[in-house]
């Protein structure tokens, strides 16, 4: 469990980084927390012959608010995003998902935007930034380019992030009067998930709910958006009975994922039960905030 | 007064602050690093080695493969007897033709890193040829399975008849039959295996650090091996990370180290990483049981009718076939049941051999046992622990003999008040107390486990006591400490003994190097055993030193007495002398009572000084305890929530309260990981596919319940002087019972959860994915 040889710069500005990759190419991988990357460097799954340590590049870390929207550094630690009020005020579904990620130790080394590069399809942060419909800025050699979360992750293990290029940050933008809900199971607390389900909503003051949005997590290379259910959804009063029914119209065909220990069978079980609880939630969230 | 004291354990301060010696601490002027090249195949031929690339790295001095090894080298042999000749399977440190696990040794690198080693290990190049894995038993001893040994996959059928099986089964009023199984796992000691080993050529003196668990036995089938004598061997251990059984065993490592550090003459250490751990050390439990169980009209059992099928891996390993020969031995438990079979076969595949791991064979058979009952008591519609009740052997049919064997030794309970410990348990938990079935839609069950534990196994121990001229103890242990809190047990018997301060008492154990013989440390036996031997060794010192004043102030050795570390007279208010005062007069060479010289040598004083060994008793101590525990299950999902865990065990005498509670409460979490979590799966081409922690989840600090033990001095163990019982393993024998049914309780399904771990989708099964939204 040595990793192969590499060769370790540890670069302090932006521009110097990009410097480093574009100099060495498909042979450089950017490292983050580490959380990931080092056990496939120890297991010799990843064999970089490069590594460019962004860990001092200290522009990278940071959440400010810009408007409408937060913008969150890609260098913020998991355990820092968790504990920001900010993001506590503004984006309570981030701060859920992150309750579910790992542990305080891998929290506080574990980035935010290594979380989302390195795309699991069980991670949580990628599932909260489809939610949210986030935007990751990524920076490269010809400058930076923005792109929105449903074209950011590709499939397992796989974003769009180009040779050459620095996931830099990721701006979300701010509903305040909305709800939020998030479920997850996991074999045990602080594993990635058997599957996850995320949800937002926003109700009328009659109570009806006007907008929604519901993502399934861990069940498929990417986390499914269920814009059906949303849709069954927006337009009534957001009711056990009528969530119970709309959970139904989740994609179950659209899930892939099929082990030994966590059957599709379970997985299909268990993510509308996971959905109607993240539902309920949010609906009962927005709930409160109309009063 | 220290013996029953909560004593806080010696070795924590040390532990805490980081100051523990390990293995990977030990290093040694030109030393050099091992890496073990491991077979990726569960079965394939080796065709061809080539070592010419990974030679020619820089920084690699040696690579050793089975071609290398000395002609006519045995293989590891096995330490215990086993039920029939299981020789054919035994390993060799390194795979020759044919390589039957993921994971066996192919070939040791030898650089001036452990990083170089890995890298030269890339540039190895072998030819396989893969052949069929076989990796389920049922199918291994198919006709026409593809053959792992010459011997065939079938290593072992045996078994025991007692009573009249067929009989009670045709008059039974009830029964129950089912099918249990559990999984694969093992021990996760946090420090992983390590050995140093360094050759002095010109003196031919081999030390070795890091052995442990059973250092004597493993210095001599090292000599064997290498063809040295014992005395050349020295085999020492150091601080210790856990072992729970699998830690210590004479493995490939423990002849490839020493031999490799031989041959490049230089200091050689390997220390094994978690990858390799999981594929490397012992795995454990994989079995299956098929039960049936016989009640009359009265809910008397009448019989036990047992099938087991035991998955060995891929080789016999020095444990033999202990663990489902214990399994077989103890299957009927707590009961007075004369009506019992069982049918056990020892099966191999392609997969990493097998071994001990904390209660083995008992966790086993407590789970098929236990469930087995519950069933039944379902059946029959009356209360679980009614039914246990009914049915446990009486204190007055003590010792009681099972009738069985195991590893050539009867099973015997020597005894214990089990209805009394079951009854008081029965109320400190409130078992009978109604409780709320249903919690925010969650469903609550409760379970329990009746069960024994034999401990203190084993056939011998031995400790030196030395006193020095401060009065200061130095206890030389035959045992090994690999974390259990033995330095502080051993030395509270002394101290009680010899009424000397723990503070003055140091306990030194592990070593070939500082006592002739050793017994160990596993089986629960290092408080009986360890402990009857330093008790009998300080009662030897106290003896020694009363004699030696007496002689010397002429006053009777029955108006002497010790106390305070020191010689006193009847009610005098100054000692006569204190121990360190003994120590010195018994000093060889001291001139004050030196014998009149005469022709010859002239024997002299050996000190204070006493060395002492005990004998081991066939099937030591019975333990008897009593599972319970509250369950929460969510119906819509199968998660669990473990309210509260509860252990009551009769330990006869307690050596330290805190150190029972903390075996047993840390027993119990290892329990709960096996029962939930932990597995070691294989695919069909025999990788193990829980190869790392992100796949073999082990229980985490969120998962701890509640944990109470109720620990009773019942009935002190009749064979031994301390009367003290094992409780190293009493933790986590009853766990997976115990949560079984409970689960089953809480969901009210008679069908299912008998299949370890219970992962929620196994759950969910039970009852048929019921419970849908
Ligand atoms: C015990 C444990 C439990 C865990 N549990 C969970 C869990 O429940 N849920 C979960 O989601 N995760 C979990 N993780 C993973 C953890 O969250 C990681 O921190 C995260 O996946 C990666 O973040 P990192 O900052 O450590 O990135 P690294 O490991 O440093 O990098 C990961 C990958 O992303 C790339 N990368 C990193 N930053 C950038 C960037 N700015 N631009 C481009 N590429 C980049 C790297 O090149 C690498 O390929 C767990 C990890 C551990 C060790």
């Amino acid at each position: 469990m040595k990793p192969a040889p590499f060769d370790y710069f540890a670069p302090t500005t932006l521009e110097e980084a990009l410097g480093l990759l574009k100099q060495y190419g498909s042979d450089a991988r950017v490292i983050a927390g580490g959380q990931s990357l080092v056990p496939m460097l120890a297991l010799r799954l990843a064999r970089p012959e490069v590594i460019v340590d962004l860990n001092r590049v200290a522009a990278l870390a940071g959440i400010a608010e810009d408007g409408e929207s937060l913008r969150i550094g890609a260098m913020t630690r998991q355990a820092r995003a968790l504990a920001s009020p900010l993001v506590h005020e503004k984006l309570p579904l981030l701060r859920h998902g992150l309750e579910n990620v790992g542990h305080p130790p891998t929290r506080a080394r574990g980035t935010l935007g290594g979380s989302i590069a390195h795309a699991d399809p069980a991670a949580e942060t990628p599932m909260v930034m489809l939610a949210y419909r986030a935007t990751m800025v990524l920076a490269g050699g010809a400058g930076e380019r923005a792109v929105p979360a449903d074209e950011f992750t590709l499939g397992t293990f796989d974003t769009c992030i180009a040779e050459g290029e620095i996931l830099k940050e990721i701006v979300v933008e701010v509903r305040p009067d909305e709800g939020t809900g998030f479920f997850e199971l996991s074999r045990r607390r602080g594993d990635f998930a058997m599957a996850s389900a995320a949800a937002r909503m926003r109700l009328d003051a009659a109570g009806t709910c006007i907008e929604a949005h519901l993502m399934i997590g861990a069940v498929a290379p990417v986390p499914l958006r269920c814009d059906a259910v949303a849709e069954a959804l927006v337009g009534a009063i957001p009711t056990e009975v009528r969530i119970r029914e709309a959970v139904r119209l989740i994609d179950l065909d659209a899930f892939e994922f099929d082990n030994p220990e966590i059957s599709l069978a379970y997985r299909r079980h268990i993510a509308p039960v996971l959905a109607r609880r993240a539902l309920m939630q949010a609906a009962s969230r927005a709930g409160d905030l109309r009063q | 007064m220290t013996i029953g004291k909560p004593v806080v354990r010696v070795e924590d301060e040390r532990f805490l602050r980081g100051e523990g010696r390990f293995t990977a601490d030990y290093t040694l002027p030109f030393m050099v690093e091992a890496h073990i090249f491991r077979s990726p195949y569960g079965h394939a031929r080796i065709a061809a080695i080539n070592l010419d690339a990974a030679l020619a790295l820089k920084g690699v001095h040696a690579i050793v493969t089975g071609a290398d090894l000395p002609e006519g080298l045995a293989p590891i042999q096995c330490r215990i007897p086993t039920h029939g000749d299981l020789s054919p399977y035994l390993q060799y440190p390194l795979a020759r033709d044919k390589v039957r696990y993921v994971g066996e040794p192919i070939a040791v690198i030898v650089a001036d890193t452990r990083a170089v080693a890995e890298d030269a290990a890339e540039l190895i190049e072998i030819d396989f040829d893969p052949l069929p894995a076989v990796t389920d038993p049922a199918r291994a001893i198919e006709p026409g399975a593809e053959p792992i040994h010459e011997s065939g996959n079938l290593a072992g059928r045996w078994g025991f008849d007692l009573g009249d099986v067929p009989g009670a089964l045709s008059e039974a009023a009830f029964i129950a039959s089912d099918s249990f199984s559990i999984q694969r796992h093992s021990a996760m000691p946090m420090e992983t295996r390590g050995l140093l080993a360094s050759y002095d050529a010109g003196r031919n003196l081999l030390d070795i650090y890091g052995p442990t668990k059973v250092v004597h036995t493993n210095r001599n089938m090292l000599a064997a091996m290498l063809g040295m004598g014992e005395a050349e061997i020295r085999m020492i251990e150091p601080d210790v990370g856990g072992s729970f059984g699998a830690r210590g065993e004479f493995y490939p490592e423990d002849y490839l180290i020493p031999f490799v550090a031989m041959r490049v003459r230089r200091p050689v250490r390997w220390i094994e990483d978690r990858v390799e751990h999981f594929a490397a050390i012992n795995h454990s439990r994989d079995c299956a049981f098929h039960v049936t169980v016989a009640a009359n009209r009265d809910g008397i059992i009448t019989a036990f009718d047992v099938k087991l099928v035991t998955d060995m891996g891929s080789y016999i390993r020095t444990h033999g076939d202990v663990v489902p020969s214990h399994a077989a031995a103890s299957f009927p438990g707590p009961y007075r049941v004369r009506n019992y079979r069982i049918d056990a076969m020892t099966v191999m595949t392609n997969k990493t051999p097998t071994g001990t791991y904390r209660a083995p064979g008992m966790f086993e058979a407590n789970f098929a046992r236990e469930r087995a009952i519950d069933r039944l008591a379902d059946k029959m519609g009356i209360d679980r622990a009614e039914l246990r009740r009914r049915n446990l052997i009486q204190p007055e049919e003590m010792p009681w003999y099972v009738g069985t064997e195991s590893v050539k030794r009867p099973t015997i309970f020597d005894s214990g008040n089990f209805p009394l410990i079951m009854d008081r348990a029965l109320k400190a938990y409130g078992w009978d107390a109604p409780f709320e079935r249903e919690v925010n839609g969650w469903k609550r069950g409760r379970g329990l486990c009746a069960l024994v534990e034999p401990s203190g196994l084993g056939p011998f121990e031995g400790v030196r006591i030395e006193v020095d001229q401060h009065g200061k103890v130095q206890i030389f242990s035959g045992s090994s400490n690999q974390g259990q809190g033995h330095e502080t047990i051993l030395a509270q018997i002394a101290s009680e003994v010899l009424t000397v301060p723990m503070e003055k008492i140091r306990v030194r154990h592990g070593d070939t190097g500082i006592i002739t013989f050793g017994g160990g440390t596993y089986a629960s036996r290092t408080a009986i055993m360890g402990g009857n031997a330093v008790h009998s060794a300080s009662v030897g010192v106290r003896q020694k030193a009363l004699d030696a004043a007496s002689r010397k102030f002429g006053i009777a050795v029955e108006d002497l007495d010790l106390r305070e570390g020191a010689i006193w007279h009847g009610h005098r208010n100054e000692p006569v002398v204190t121990l360190g005062g003994i120590a010195r007069m018994l000093m060889p060479g001291n001139q004050e009572i030196l014998v009149s010289p005469s022709a010859g040598n002239i024997p002299d004083n050996d000190g204070l000084v006493v060395t002492s060994y005990v004998r081991g008793v066939t099937a030591g101590a019975a333990v008897f305890a009593v599972h319970m525990a509250d369950v929460l299950v969510d119906p819509e999902t199968g998660e669990t929530k473990v309210e509260r865990y509860f252990v009551a065990c009769d330990v006869g005498r307690q050596l330290n309260p805190l150190i029972v509670e903390g075996q047993i409460v840390g027993g119990v979490v290892q329990g709960l990981g096996g029962t939930f979590l932990e597995e070691l799966a294989y695919n069909e081409d025999g990788q193990l596919t829980t190869g790392t922690f992100a796949d073999y989840l082990m229980p985490n600090v969120y998962d701890v319940p509640p944990i109470t033990a109720l620990v009773f001095e019942e009935s002190p163990a009749l064979t031994n002087v301390l009367g003290v019982k094992g409780v190293g393993e009493v933790g986590p024998s009853g766990v997976g019972a115990t949560i079984g049914n409970a689960i089953a309780n809480a969901l009210a399904t008679d069908t299912g959860l008998n299949k370890l771990p219970l992962t929620p989708e196994r759950i969910l099964q039970s009852t048929g994915f019921g419970g849908l939204q």
